[in-house]
């Protein structure tokens, strides 16, 4: 069964129509210029937004599921993490477990997996952008959440935690998870199972990324020319990996 | 450390600034005296002034105190903003011109009309402001919504004074409503305040762990569990009652819902199921420290005058620190 089904989902002016199922185990990028409706499309899914058009969660239409259980089962990252209040590091992760009584469980792997431990009793109002990028990830993922929505997660980090991240989606994708992340980065949508291509608002392809992300797409879509070959290539230390 | 500390301080404040409440004024009564007069007991005097003037104004201090305090707490969690508080927002004022209107129609004297016309007020001024400034808006967005509010229905109370300018008893009351005060508390006052506020209070604490997550933002609560759409209700509901009851049996005290969270988030941190009581509390021992200030200064000095004389220089400087 399917983790998450999108049926039609239209949210006025921003998101026309999209349809799409997402399995267990896969790991999907959502791609497309600014304006595409790309964090729309993700908010919509998470039922944070009034939308046109159904969506179900393994199955369940998501209105017909309560709020405390939705938030069992899918977790969403907001592109802009913004805390105003002095809350730890800690703090933060640890809500979240709310949905579960605030068990503390996941809490310490979470802190560990992005790299948060030297961190944890720092005030989240003291952090930089990408460092709050990842507590907010962190906290999505101490959910145990199976299915992971998180909007933009690595167009603030550096280089090295932005591969990270993506190392980690691919362990949570091989360990059953269902994971759809947007992205602006083209190059890093390539190493994932599944594209969805969104323009203006509607879902223009959806499959591998080899197909999705043809140059002749890219320069339709994006207006850019897309070459591939050999320029600079970065990937995380095999060290690095494994930790990932 | 810090947070042992200033829980201590906490504890033993509110106690200390209650007995001085009740201690404390033109006739000073030794504690020994107090507990005496309490129990019925000792100098007929001393229990008159103890248990029929300075019990309901302490009770109603405190009360008053909490109130706002916790209305401020929610207030700047719900629109995640530092500087909300009821009288900059303008729920106080909104409070006080529908209490003032019902004193100048003269609309019949019955235990409730006063508080109702009050909370309805309140209510009015809270539409206004998650109408103007939004939630999560930015301070300059909240604050000029606020002064704007604020300026509007100040002109109204006003126009009420003027247009009543000749008729002395009225417009003395109508001043009350402007400069808050605990003079002349009674039983009434009492049990218009007392349950009221109390209840509300309890209602509130259980909220706590749903407002850390809402000050962090709304659509992450929601997608963490809340539900934002109940619980927003609630804490809109809850605090604007707070502020409305409090300002019904007080009159306009500012300054206590901003200062008290403020001070108390910087030493306890921001977890609101600490925050909530701790600021109830400090909230309670500040206005009756401050309404012990005006029996013991000179000058006839009002509750709200000397909150605003605390609050106004704290205020300055919190913007100062703000980024």
């Amino acid at each position: 069964m399917s983790a998450l089904t999108v049926r039609a989902l239209t949210v006025h002016g921003r998101l026309n129509g999209v349809s799409f199922a997402l399995g267990p185990g896969t790991l999907a990028a959502v791609v497309g210029p600014n304006g595409s409706g790309k964090s729309t499309l993700l908010q919509a899914a998470a039922g944070l937004l009034p939308a046109g058009g159904d969506v179900e969660l393994e199955g369940r239409p998501l209105p017909r599921i309560a709020v405390i259980d939705r938030a069992r089962r899918l977790a969403w990252v907001p592109q802009e993490a913004n805390f105003q209040f002095a809350f730890s590091v800690r703090e933060v992760v640890s809500q979240g477990r709310y949905m579960w009584a605030d068990d503390g469980r996941h809490v310490d792997d979470a802190l560990t997996n992005f790299d948060l431990q030297d961190l944890a009793d720092r005030p989240v109002t003291r952090l930089s952008g990408g460092e709050r990028h990842r507590v907010s990830l962190a906290r999505a993922v101490a959910t145990g959440a199976g299915l992971q929505l998180w909007d933009e997660p690595v167009a603030q980090l550096d280089v090295r935690h932005a591969l990270e991240v993506l190392a980690l989606a691919r362990r949570f994708a091989n360990g059953g998870a269902a994971l759809l992340v947007s992205l602006h980065d083209l190059r890093m949508a390539h190493s994932f199972d599944r594209v969805l291509l969104l323009q203006r608002g509607r879902l223009v392809s959806d499959g591998p990324p080899e197909e999705v992300l043809s140059p002749a797409a890219i320069l339709e879509v994006f207006g850019v020319h897309a070459r591939f070959g050999a320029s600079l290539h970065l990937e995380l230390p095999d060290d690095r990996r494994e930790r990932a | 450390m810090k947070r042992r500390l200033v829980t201590w301080l906490l504890v033993s404040l509110l106690p200390a600034a209650f007995l001085a409440s009740l201690a404390l004024g033109e006739v000073r009564l030794p504690l020994a005296d107090v507990a005496q007069a309490l129990r019925g007991k000792g100098d007929p005097v001393a229990v008159t002034i103890v248990r029929d003037f300075r019990l309901p104004r302490s009770l109603i201090g405190a009360a008053v105190g909490a109130a706002l305090a916790a209305s401020g707490v929610v207030m700047q969690a719900f629109f995640r903003n530092a500087l909300a508080s009821p009288g900059l927002l303008g729920v106080s004022s909104g409070a006080a011109l529908g209490a003032v209107s019902v004193l100048a129609l003269g609309v019949g004297h019955a235990l409730w009309t006063v508080p109702l016309a009050a909370i309805a007020g309140a209510f009015v001024a809270t539409a206004a402001v998650v109408v103007f400034a939004r939630r999560g808006a930015g301070t300059e967005r909240l604050l000029l919504s606020g002064v704007a509010l604020n300026a509007l229905l100040d002109a109204g109370t006003a126009f009420l004074l003027s247009a009543n300018a000749g008729r002395l008893e009225l417009s003395g009351q109508i001043l009350f409503w402007l400069m808050g005060g605990l003079e002349s508390r009674t039983a009434e006052h009492v049990i218009i305040g007392i349950p009221s506020i109390v209840l509300a209070c309890v209602l509130l604490l259980p909220l706590g762990r749903d407002l850390n997550l809402i000050s962090l933002g709304e659509q992450s609560a929601q997608s963490l569990g809340v539900d934002v759409r109940r619980v927003r209700r609630r804490l809109i509901v809850l605090s604007t009652l707070l502020t409305a009851l409090a300002t019904s049996v007080a009159g306009v005290v500012g300054f206590v819902g901003l200062v008290v969270p403020h001070l108390l988030r910087l030493s306890l941190g921001p977890d609101h199921r600490r925050l909530l009581p701790a600021s109830m509390m400090g909230g309670a021992a500040l206005t009756l420290a401050c309404d012990v200030a005006t029996r013991l200064l000179p000058g006839g000095l009002r509750l709200g005058v000397v909150t605003a004389l605390v609050g106004g220089p704290f205020f300055l400087w919190m913007l100062r620190t703000l980024p």
